[in-house]
């Protein structure tokens, strides 16, 4: 054995490192195995199944009102959407026909939601590229929207606030008077992140060009919403199958063209626009009238089995639902936008450094509690 | 040309940067958004929802509640359980027990909806919410501490 080794025994390892589950980028008690080979990822395997609940084996042991509570608790940050979702896939299984009104609350509070959801992605995608600042803001706007929805349903995260037919509560009075008020204050509000993010040489460094996919990668993993519009997809299930009142609000689907990290961001903030643009439509033509369809207290659907999605900020929220005619549904499956987007972060992760993994974790928006259910 | 000039002047004087740190610099004068919740209570609004409790009625003071089973049986977390008795002027029923285990409560507020008793409900969503206790058989509560101003908290700030 000589003294100088040959210089191949000096070559890099490829290294897998864990990533998560404890991991405050993860935005839940998502792993991932990293392959590394020096700072650059060569391969990534997310690992679920830490927030698992069998919430689909749960639901079929309760009665169909009771599953409410359930949904709000599948993807937390956007419950309206799970809400609606949920009610309008009974509703279809019953064939019960809502009351105007109810659905047009039901939509203001949905698109509510909708900017409420993305102003928390917002700040915690910037607050894991570095922008501290831009989360603090993010998260006094989410205020003044969960206070509006404190005061329509009771609660600030898991609302539980439709009921099968309709509402439980019409709104309270002086709310519209209060939600048109968030709409003014908004516009300016998000002209600040802007300021503070969309030109910023530091947020393009870090999102430009990052996790770039196409648009039939993006179709063929099954990504949905902004994630899929950021490729230049421009399939939203409020345009694509329309449901409850949207027929009735003009709004355009925003669609990027790079599909990277970037364009995700300027998508989901066009998004918000478009919401405000539908709540202020819905507030102007909000009609008087009865908000709850006359529904018996013990729920028993006909035989058959139903499949209703909606567009929820993180992209198409299903629910299935087979019914045996009984008061308790014999199968409940719930298809999660966030489980099919985290598809894509082994093909995303690839070629990146390790720093942009948390980056593309974040552009994607997923929340554990959607993926795992 | 003058375009990329423009470009060059705008990246050597860090325009867009200045720009952020002037939201920054205007936020510094904004008021106070954040409630020091543990030493300011917040302010919550009237449907705000708490843990379920029960009411008497107003004006006589007697147990709203008939004993009809119908929030046991909405709940879908089985923590509510009624065991309802014969009122003693032989009208109706009324609970003879009445028992809410809050740690297993999801405070979805289903109990309230089937309530038949009108126009107040027996068993309303209150807005009491701290619950913290050493130990968990504190959290079954029996029927006489489910009343409005019954002490939950067994703690002091």
């Amino acid at each position: 054995m000589t003294v100088n080794e040959p210089a191949s025994t000096l070559d890099t390892d490829i290294m897998e490192v864990n990533m998560g589950p404890q991991h405050p980028s993860t935005h839940g008690v998502l792993r991932l195995k990293l392959k590394i080979d020096g700072e650059t990822v060569v391969g990534c395997e997310p690992i679920i199944g830490y927030l698992h609940r069998g919430t689909e084996k749960l639901c079929e042991s309760l009665s169909y009102p009771m599953v409410e509570p359930i949904t709000d608790r599948l993807d937390y940050v956007c419950a309206m959407s799970e809400n609606l979702g949920y009610m309008g896939a009974v509703e279809k299984l019953c064939g019960i026909s809502v009351p105007e009104r109810a659905d047009f609350v039901r939509v203001i509070m949905v698109e509510l939601n909708r900017i409420a959801s993305h102003l928390l992605w917002l700040g915690t995608h910037a607050l894991d590229i570095g922008a501290m600042t831009v989360f603090l803001y993010c998260f006094r706007e989410r205020e003044m929207i969960l206070d509006l929805f404190e005061e329509f349903c009771g609660a600030r995260l898991t609302y539980n606030a439709f009921r099968i037919g309709g509402l439980l509560e019409d709104l309270p009075p002086g709310w519209t008077g209060r939600c048109r008020q968030f709409l003014k204050v908004y516009p300016a509000c998000q002209k600040e992140y802007e300021d503070l993010l969309t030109k910023n040489r530091i947020w393009l460094k870090r999102t430009k060009g990052i996790g770039v996919i196409s648009g039939e990668e993006a179709v063929e993993i099954g990504l949905t919403g902004p994630s899929l519009r950021g490729s230049g997809v421009g399939y939203d299930v409020r345009k694509a199958h329309p449901y409850s009142v949207y027929k009735r609000f003009e709004f355009d689907v925003p669609t990027g063209e790079n599909g990277d990290t970037y364009d995700r961001y300027l998508v989901r903030m066009e998004e918000m626009r478009q919401s405000l643009r539908i709540i202020e439509q819905a507030l102007d033509t909000l009609p008087e009238g009865p908000i709850r369809a006359k529904v018996p207290n013990w729920l028993k659907p006909l035989k058959g089995e139903v499949y209703h999605s909606v567009e929820s900020p993180r992209g198409e929220q299903g629910f299935y639902i087979v019914s045996d005619g009984t008061d308790k549904p014999y199968r409940m499956r719930f298809r999660g936008p966030s489980f099919a987007n985290l598809q894509a972060l082994p093909q995303l992760c690839v070629g990146h450094l390790v720093a942009d993994v948390v980056a593309l974790i974040g552009t994607l928006d997923i929340v554990l509690g959607d993926v795992d259910r | 040309m003058t375009n990329r000039i423009w470009g060059f002047i705008k990246s050597v004087l860090l325009i867009e940067l200045l720009i952020g740190l002037s939201v920054t610099l205007r936020n510094q004068f904004r008021p106070h958004t954040t409630v020091e919740y543990p030493r300011e209570t917040p302010n919550l609004k009237p449907r705000f929802r708490g843990i379920p409790r029960l009411r008497k009625n107003p004006e006589t003071g007697e147990d709203l509640c008939v004993g009809c089973l119908l929030c046991e049986k909405a709940c879908p977390d089985d923590c509510i359980k009624v065991v309802p008795e014969k009122r003693p002027d032989g009208k109706g029923k009324q609970a003879a027990k009445f028992i809410i285990n809050y740690e297993r409560c999801c405070f979805c507020g289903l109990c309230v909806d089937p309530c038949p008793t009108k126009p107040l409900t027996a068993i309303y969503m209150s807005h009491d919410f701290e619950l913290a206790s050493e130990s968990r058989t504190k959290f079954y509560y029996p029927m006489n501490n489910l009343y409005e101003g019954a002490q939950i908290k067994e703690y002091s700030r």
